[in-house]
């Protein structure tokens, strides 16, 4: 492969470029067109130091409620459904890493069967629970659905990371008389930190991006999270021509993830990529 | 006893993903729209029947099928092109990496806006450049035939990533000495991807392909916000379908039927995948 | 000095519970909001603004813009509804809705407030729909009816029989004085229905029968009706686009001068009357056609407000609901955006008649008011219909020349398949037998 290095890259560099470009212009296009009037924006022909303006944003943070809200509420949710995945999954996954090895295939393919299935399709009994149960409206109640649909996910990834740990490692700590929570605390937790996090911000993400359940779980303005927010802006027709707001919004509501990608992408990636080496 | 410490994450996963199918299932030999004041009452099997003779049913699963293989199909095709990029080293790597990735970070409805902005005519980029060329008013977004195209194109910018992420980590546990000694033998580089990397890298695509298969088939977010099912119902998806007589039509126990129906179809159409693959590999093992 | 100090902690903490308490006496507007679909919204403001200067202090009327599309409008209450929760008063109410929300329980009775006198000034069309099992539950704003919009210039006096219209639009064809004969709404949308209902009334059916409360698709007017409306394409009556246009084509066609007949709604005439319709002045109102022996009739499409159960200012809410529908309130929905009003009386009235002369022939087809199936499950009795019907419209049958009036198998086949599937899903969904 090295020796044919300078050839390959510049090959190379045509296909990254194309890469590149089939991934960000698309968000590149609304970064453009956010910053672009109304007029400029039905108008190619207005010159170019006359098509920039501020106020789609202006528009957005001023607007009932401001957009800002639903970033927040979404990081509430997220954080909610990631702390209470991790609490269940841990334990889950350690006491699954113990049992013998064909209880433990026989799980395995019932968690995979669960991660493969549509979710959509569980929006009307939930839609039913949420009413019975009063669940509806409240971003924390938002957090129970979101963590066992997270769950496969989590117990798979953590279950191999469990597995990933010495063997005797536990017996030893337990000799040295630490109780199970102090084992799990001390010794095992720092161990499967990659796994841990990898975990955490897939299911972060997860939760941030989840759209049915969330549609039909909040009605109130004040608490939609970000997808079903952006999907009533879709809806509006607040702005006579409203594309310049929409493309705000798209740029405002993709910077928390971005910045999430760009800082965590090595957990991403290790995450999903074990999760598929073991699945 | 440890085992209670697995219980309660077990226990929520039951719940919601356990209880709604049975919910649905039962539901569906029940009326439970608004003329029964949202409460269940026994009707025997009307509502399949009705659904047997729904022709909005029928044409969604079709429409979805269709949607479902075709994204998944060019999916496959350009996550592995660009696992095959990402494998290899060169600088940069990681970063051009992290940046493919977003599009699949990214929420869906969110995406849906900016893409129906991308291809409005007459202002959109897309309707713009076309017009430029001499090729007309596109109308990607009104008429049936382009339209579906549209929502095909958003799916597979956004769920490329993932696959590529997985077929990449199966890539990365294909030894180089495999390449090394079939490069010896005189093979090229395209002989190599059919005879070296595809086979080693199968259970890798049936995952994606597995799991990529039931996401699509219940498309929702992205026809809801990008289409709402339209023109005309040609995008309408079951899942969409589904939600509308729930939501819109206040006809629960039909809902049901119709998710119940859906979730069939799918698994009869896992189900002949498996039978295909298994046919096909068969079919292959018999080559010299 | 501790003592002290203790003292004048309670002193103060005294002073600020008696101010809690002297701010919660003051009275405070009561909080009123409606729901409406954008353009509603964006014409009531000026209302809104004079209702909130009149009460002030008292009530405080705030209207919530909805979206544009129509339904998402229900679907965004219905989602809070579902919920339970309720975050506005009232609704802007369409009347094809109105069914599904008393049924389900989420509207308040407005018997109480609006009497048979009240109801006895509206015009016939606007009467039409607020009801529910005998209770009002709806209050209206504006009501429209679908009218025949005919080409002065063209012809002397419009046509009164489906036969007529046929034979005239053809010959107009055919004589090349007009591209298109007759313009309509033949997607696959609501608006098919309205048009279905004109002209299943004019060949003397019924979509549902109000005395038995089943559906009367499968007789022989309705294959007629949908017999007649594709013999308008397969004979040249009206373009074939005419399966893919709404309002907006149609009105477009017509304000360009390419077409003899429309069927629209009143909104239209206030468009055709532009400095850049080429048809300006040249444009009369009819009611739809109708068989010799049938009455002609018009599909009304009305919006109301009604007030939701759960809501904590029922008082309140009525009174901005009276002032939003009130004579003057008309009036000037009209003067400014040519809504059309509800009061008999301002038919008659002379200002309004000078700014549009149509308003007597909207009159008279709103005495001809039909309505579509006033059922709960009214949106998927349509679908089906729409399904059946632009299906019918765009398949290809053998040509022929003359006007079909005769239900043909194909018309026959087509309302047979709605009629099962609706009695299907009257079944499935609990209806009583």
């Amino acid at each position: 492969m090295s020796s044919k290095r300078s050839w390959v890259s510049s090959r190379h560099a045509v296909l990254v470029t194309l890469l590149l470009i089939w991934s960000l212009a698309p968000m590149i296009w609304q970064l453009i067109s956010s910053f672009t009037s109304s007029e400029a924006l039905v108008n190619g022909a207005i010159p170019f130091q006359n098509r920039w303006t501020l106020i789609h944003y202006r528009e957005l943070l001023s607007s009932d409620p401001p957009f800002w809200r639903y970033l927040l509420n979404s990081t509430v949710v997220a954080g909610a459904s990631t702390v209470l995945t991790l609490v269940l999954a841990v334990p889950a996954a350690y006491v699954l890493a113990q049992l013998p090895r064909r209880w433990r295939r026989g799980i395995r393919s019932g968690v995979m069967a669960a991660a493969l299935f549509p979710y959509v399709l569980l929006f009307l009994a939930l839609l039913e629970l949420a009413r019975n149960f009063h669940l509806g409206n409240s971003l924390f109640a938002l957090a129970l659905p979101y963590s066992a649909l997270a769950m496969p996910l989590a117990l798979l990834l953590l279950t191999a990371a469990f597995e990933g740990l010495p063997k005797d490692l536990d017996d030893a700590a337990r000799l040295e008389g630490l109780t199970l929570r102090q084992r799990l605390r001390w010794v095992m937790l720092p161990l499967i930190a990659p796994a841990s996090a990898s975990t955490a911000i897939l299911v972060f993400l997860f939760a941030w991006n989840e759209y049915p359940i969330a549609l039909t779980w909040l009605s109130r303005s004040d608490l939609l999270t970000l997808p079903v927010a952006m999907a009533r802006i879709a809806g509006s027709s607040i702005y006579s021509i409203p594309y310049g707001a929409y493309a705000a919004a798209t740029v405002l509501g993709a910077i928390p993830l971005l910045l999430l990608v760009l800082l965590f992408q090595r957990q991403i990636v290790s995450g999903l990529t074990n999760g598929a080496i073991k699945g | 006893m440890t085992v209670l410490l697995a219980l309660p994450a077990l226990l929520l996963m039951a719940v919601v993903f356990g209880w709604p199918m049975l919910r649905y299932a039962w539901l569906s030999f029940h009326a439970d729209s608004v003329l029964t004041g949202l409460v269940p009452i026994p009707n025997g099997g009307a509502n399949w029947l009705r659904l047997l003779t729904d022709s909005r049913f029928w044409l969604d699963a079709g429409q979805t099928t269709r949607f479902a293989i075709v994204s998944v199909g060019l999916e496959l095709i350009l996550a592995l092109a660009i696992a095959l990029l990402l494998d290899q080293r060169w600088r940069g790597r990681s970063a051009v990496r992290a940046l493919s990735l977003l599009p699949w970070a990214l929420p869906t409805t969110m995406m849906a806006l900016g893409w129906r902005w991308i291809f409005n005519t007459p202002y959109g980029p897309i309707e713009q450049v076309a017009e430029a060329a001499g090729f007309g008013p596109l109308n990607l977004l009104s008429t049936p035939a382009m339209t579906w195209i549209v929502t095909v194109l958003a799916d597979v910018w956004k769920t490329t990533p993932f696959i590529t992420l997985i077929l990449l980590a199966g890539l990365q546990t294909i030894p180089e000495d495999l390449y090394a000694a079939f490069r010896l033998e005189g093979g090229s580089a395209f002989q190599a991807l059919r005879r070296v990397t595809i086979p080693l890298l199968m259970p890798y695509i049936l995952l994606s392909l597995l799991f990529r298969m039931a996401q699509a088939f219940g498309v929702f977010d992205l026809i809801q916000v990008l289409t709402g099912g339209g023109p005309a119902g040609s995008t309408e998806s079951l899942a969409l379908y589904a939600y509308l007589n729930g939501m819109r039509f206040l006809d629960f126990g039909y809902s049901a039927t119709v998710m119940v129906g859906g979730f069939l179809l799918l698994t009869a159409l896992i189900l002949l995948g498996a039978l295909l693959l298994r046919m096909t590999g068969a079919l292959r093992a018999m080559q010299p | 000095m501790r003592r002290g100090f203790r003292i004048a902690s309670g002193l103060i903490g005294l002073l600020f519970v008696l101010a809690c308490l002297a701010w919660s006496g003051q009275k405070q507007p009561v909080p009123v909001s409606i729901l409406m679909p954008a353009p509603y919204a964006d014409a009531s403001t000026q209302m809104v603004e004079a209702f909130n200067r009149e009460h002030r202090g008292s009530i405080h009327l705030e209207v919530i813009r909805g979206p544009l599309e129509t339904e998402s409008i229900s679907d965004l209450a219905i989602s809070s509804l579902l919920l339970g929760d309720t975050p506005f008063d009232a609704l802007l109410m369409d009347v094809t809705w109105l069914p599904k929300y008393a049924e389900a329980g989420w509207l308040e009775p407005l018997d109480p407030w609006f009497d048979q006198a009240a109801l006895d000034q509206l015009i016939l069309g606007a009467r039409l729909g607020n009801h529910h099992k005998g209770q009002l539950y709806r209050w209206p704003l504006g009501a429209d009816v679908g009218v025949l919009y005919w080409r002065t210039d063209l012809m002397d006096s419009p046509p009164s029989t489906p036969e007529q219209l046929s034979d005239i639009a053809i010959n107009l064809v055919q004589t090349k004085r007009v591209t298109n004969g007759y313009v309509w709404q033949g997607r696959q949308y609501e608006g098919l229905s309205c048009n279905f209902v004109e002209v299943l009334h004019g060949f003397g059916g019924q979509w549902l029968n109000p005395a038995t409360g089943q559906l009367e698709l499968d007789a022989t007017s309705a294959a007629r009706a949908a017999a007649w409306m594709q013999s308008l394409i397969t004979t040249g009556a009206s373009p074939k686009a005419v399966t893919n246009y709404s309002e907006s084509e149609s009105l477009q066609a017509f304000k360009a001068g390419d077409a003899a007949f429309m069927r629209n709604w009143p909104y239209a005439w206030a468009e055709l009357q532009k400095p850049e319709s080429n048809v300006r002045g040249n444009v009369g109102i009819a009611l739809m056609v109708a068989e010799p022996d049938q009455s002609p009739a018009a599909t009304v499409g009305s919006w109301g407000l009604s007030l939701l159960k759960q809501s904590p200012h029922r008082e309140a809410a009525v009174e901005a609901i009276r002032y939003l529908t009130s004579e003057a309130a008309q009036r000037e929905r009209f003067l400014n955006q040519g809504y059309t009003p509800t009061s008999k009386s301002l038919f008659t009235d002379p200002e309004l008649i000078a700014v549009s002369s149509a308003l007597p022939e909207i009159a008279k087809a709103l005495d001809y008011s039909v309505s579509r199936p006033p059922s709960p499950l009214y949106a998927q009795l349509s679908d089906l219909l729409q399904r059946q019907l632009n299906g019918l419209l765009t398949a290809e049958p053998e040509k022929t020349n003359r006007t079909i009036d005769t239900a043909t198998a194909a018309s026959a086949a087509a309302m047979n398949s709605v009629q099962t599937k609706s009695d299907m899903l009257l079944r499935a969904t609990g209806a009583e037998a």
